[in-house]
């Protein structure tokens, strides 16, 4: 009898708890980098989701250190390991697109509408009639300068809020340098984004159709023109890596710096700072079709043909990011005013928060307004699947240029040209 | 008759059953990736997709100036820092085996405390104190050593020394424990047998010491070979992807970013690593030529 009775619990707790497995909720897990960007972002969403569907638990991991590699080494393994939704630069997806080709899954095929949102980042997620990813953060560039550095060269901060050539900008730090000593601009010397922001802003292109590289343009020439007359002129501040830079500009080591809207969570972590930086349109390259706007960085998400949680994976990104309901609208809303991330849903960009004054910049100047603005402008630009190469070829080819090592724009090019070349195996 | 008890000796069952788990490991995680990567290196990659191409992979490693460059870097690094590292592991010892009485368990942690440090945590630290605006630059700036700050990550000369004085650090402590154990098993008797020939502090050293110390040394040297030839954490970290311009590149780095940041050629990268183990093989070789076998 004991053992009867024993046996029929034991049988009934194993299936009470077997059925418990039954009823459990469904998980999306997503990858992503920067907690208090990105995460932070993904958290807003999961919330406004969470309120029309209650079972589903949205799973942010944070992968704070080469995320692609880590990809790349779950796709070998057929997709073992990874998430439902990953969150990729634009520049790198095209080579995933390409050397994985049945890695993503195609959301157009799944039902988003991709004519509401910026057509610069839809290019690198498409392939053939297939489209990938869902946009998210622009990298739409400003000058960010401090004001109280060009008072203190004896100037008036508003005279420079407008859109100037480089030439200008040059002369304003050879005055910022001479009054105060202070470079005027701090960039990053292991990937010179700056420079390719300059090149962007030209409409130029780093590839040709073929998919040969284009460096011998005359944009790229004159953009790099323009920065070595900055180097030579001692305007710059060399910031060796992604953390040396971001510490160059907490600790005033320059003046101000050429990079995108991403920028103003770092700026605005440093109260004592408030009322002291404005931001002014890319300035212009002197060649014809240039625009006072340029890229750098912004990223979309993915979901993985291998996810465990297809379907609930493309119905959060369809509901909450890619939707016109009032409830996902007010969710671009706030995460640009949180975490100064701009979406690129373009009817996100009616929201309040988009023209409303920021008290934190110089003049309580509305930057989201103006980075909105300038965003429109972006010249598309062709990221190619071999885009990493040439960022470092050119990266490495621009430093011993500015060193000294290398004596003249010709010889950088061929330089870049063979570093790529080798790196590549053509 | 000699011959069934020597055929029955090789079916003995137990002594089977215990090796079978240890062949069973080697044989999934070293002989199964060895001759995969055989399959591996005729091929070139993109990813999923692969085309043969035989010994073209080697070709274009002969053609890759890159490689050659990170691997004299290598080099580089060996003939600078692993002879620093010995000889200041091997003063280290000596000096903490007979010179220093008190807080000796003191020293010897302090010293041996950098090799129990995370690579990649140290890497980060010395990044931050070196940068252009860092610790070390302020405090040589204050005390006016130095007018300019020194460009230790951003110009190439100096970004070589960096990552010598971080590699001494932080393996130095770690080279002196084996020195010191090689020390405390030198009997006693042979030092006094010295002292009443007459012999000075240094001919004991030199004639005495380093001799018995050569197995240590030897062992010390062939794992630092070894180790600064697989350098990857440094230059990744510290460096920034390889230093300025790709001064401090190292082989191992050049490696993954063929196989997992730029190209995702899995090929190619294998080709380069099969080099790279060849030449460990062969340098390991001369060394114990060199200092091994005395006898």
């Amino acid at each position: 009898m004991k053992r009867t009775l024993s046996f029929v619990m034991t049988v009934a707790l194993l299936l009470s708890t077997a059925a418990l497995g039954f009823a459990a909720p469904s998980k999306v897990t997503v990858w992503c980098w920067d907690p208090n960007f990105n995460g932070a972002s993904m958290k807003a969403a999961a919330a406004v989701y969470n309120k029309t569907h209650t079972d589903v638990t949205i799973e942010i991991v944070d992968i704070p250190q080469q995320i692609e590699a880590k990809i790349e080494a779950g796709l070998q393994a057929g997709g073992k390991g990874l998430p439902d939704i990953a969150l990729f630069q634009d520049f790198i997806i095209e080579k995933f697109v390409q050397n994985y080709p049945k890695a993503f899954v195609d959301l157009k095929a799944a039902g988003i509408d991709y004519s509401q949102f910026a057509a610069y980042k839809v290019g690198p997620m498409t392939a053939g009639n297939s489209v990938y990813g869902v946009p998210f953060d622009t990298g739409s560039t400003g000058l960010w300068l401090r004001a109280d550095y060009i008072k203190a060269a004896g100037l008036n901060p508003d005279s420079y809020m407008k859109s100037m050539k480089w030439s200008e900008v040059i002369k304003l730090g050879e005055t910022v340098k001479a009054k105060t000593g202070k470079p005027l601009i701090t960039y990053q010397s292991d990937n010179f984004d700056m420079l390719r922001i300059l090149v962007q802003s030209t409409g130029g292109q780093f590839f040709k159709p073929d998919g040969s590289l284009n460096l011998r343009s005359d944009a790229f020439k004159k953009s790099l023109a323009a920065f070595k007359e900055m180097n030579d002129k001692g305007m710059l501040y060399l910031a060796e890596g992604w953390s040396n830079w971001i510490d160059s500009i907490n600790n005033d080591q320059a003046a101000g710096f050429l990079n995108a809207i991403w920028m103003v969570g770092t700026i605005k972590s440093k109260p004592e700072n408030k009322g002291k930086w404005m931001v002014v349109p890319t300035p212009l390259i002197d060649v014809a079709g240039a625009k006072a706007a340029s890229n750098n960085g912004g990223s979309s998400w993915y979901v993985f043909n291998s996810a465990p949680n297809k379907a609930g994976a493309i119905d959060f990104l369809k509901s909450v990011w890619a939707s016109k309901d009032p409830a996902a609208l007010s969710f671009y809303n706030d995460i640009l005013k949180g975490q100064g991330a701009m979406g690129t849903y373009m009817p996100s960009r009616a929201g309040s928060n988009y023209t409303v004054k920021d008290d934190f910049f110089y003049k309580n100047q509305a930057v989201f307004a103006d980075f909105s603005k300038w965003m429109e402008q972006v010249p598309v630009l062709k990221y190619t699947p071999n885009y990493s190469a040439m960022r470092d070829a050119v990266a490495n080819a621009t430093l011993k240029y500015f060193q000294g090592k290398i004596a003249s724009i010709d010889d950088t090019i061929a330089a870049a040209e063979k570093e790529y070349k080798e790196v590549m195996g053509n | 008759m000699n011959r069934k008890g020597a055929f029955a000796r090789y079916l003995n069952r137990s002594g089977w059953l215990f090796v079978t788990p240890a062949l069973v490991l080697f044989g999934v995680f070293m002989l199964y990736p060895i001759l995969s990567s055989l399959y591996l290196v005729t091929r070139k990659w993109r990813g999923m997709t692969d085309s043969f191409v035989g010994l073209g992979n080697f070709v274009r490693m002969a053609q890759d100036n890159q490689f050659w460059h990170a691997l004299g870097n290598n080099f580089l690094l060996m003939i600078l820092q692993v002879p620093l590292m010995v000889i200041l592991a091997l003063v280290l010892a000596v000096v903490l085996n007979q010179g220093i009485r008190r807080g000796r368990g003191l020293v010897r942690l302090m010293f041996f405390l950098p090799a129990v440090t995370s690579l990649v945590a140290y890497s980060i630290l010395f990044r931050i104190l070196l940068q252009t605006n860092g610790m070390l630059n302020n405090l040589m700036l204050s005390l006016g050593v130095i007018q300019q700050p020194i460009g230790w990550l951003n110009d190439p000369f100096w970004a070589t020394i960096t990552m010598v004085i971080a590699i001494t650090w932080r393996w130095t402590g770690y080279n002196m424990i084996f020195f010191l154990v090689g020390l405390q098993n030198i009997d006693p008797e042979i030092y006094e047998a010295a002292e009443v020939d007459g012999a000075s502090k240094i001919t004991v050293f030199f004639k005495i010491t380093l001799p018995l110390l050569v197995p240590v040394i030897l062992f010390s040297a062939v794992t630092s070979t070894s180790g600064t030839l697989q350098l990857f954490d440094e230059p990744n970290i510290l460096t920034n992807g390889g230093g300025p311009a790709n001064a401090t590149m190292t082989a191992a780095l050049y490696i993954y970013r063929q196989a997992f940041v730029t190209n995702s050629d899995f090929g190619y990268a294998t080709a380069m690593s099969y080099v790279i183990v060849l030449i460990a093989g062969i340098l390991a070789i001369v060394q114990i030529r060199l200092l091994g076998d005395r006898k």
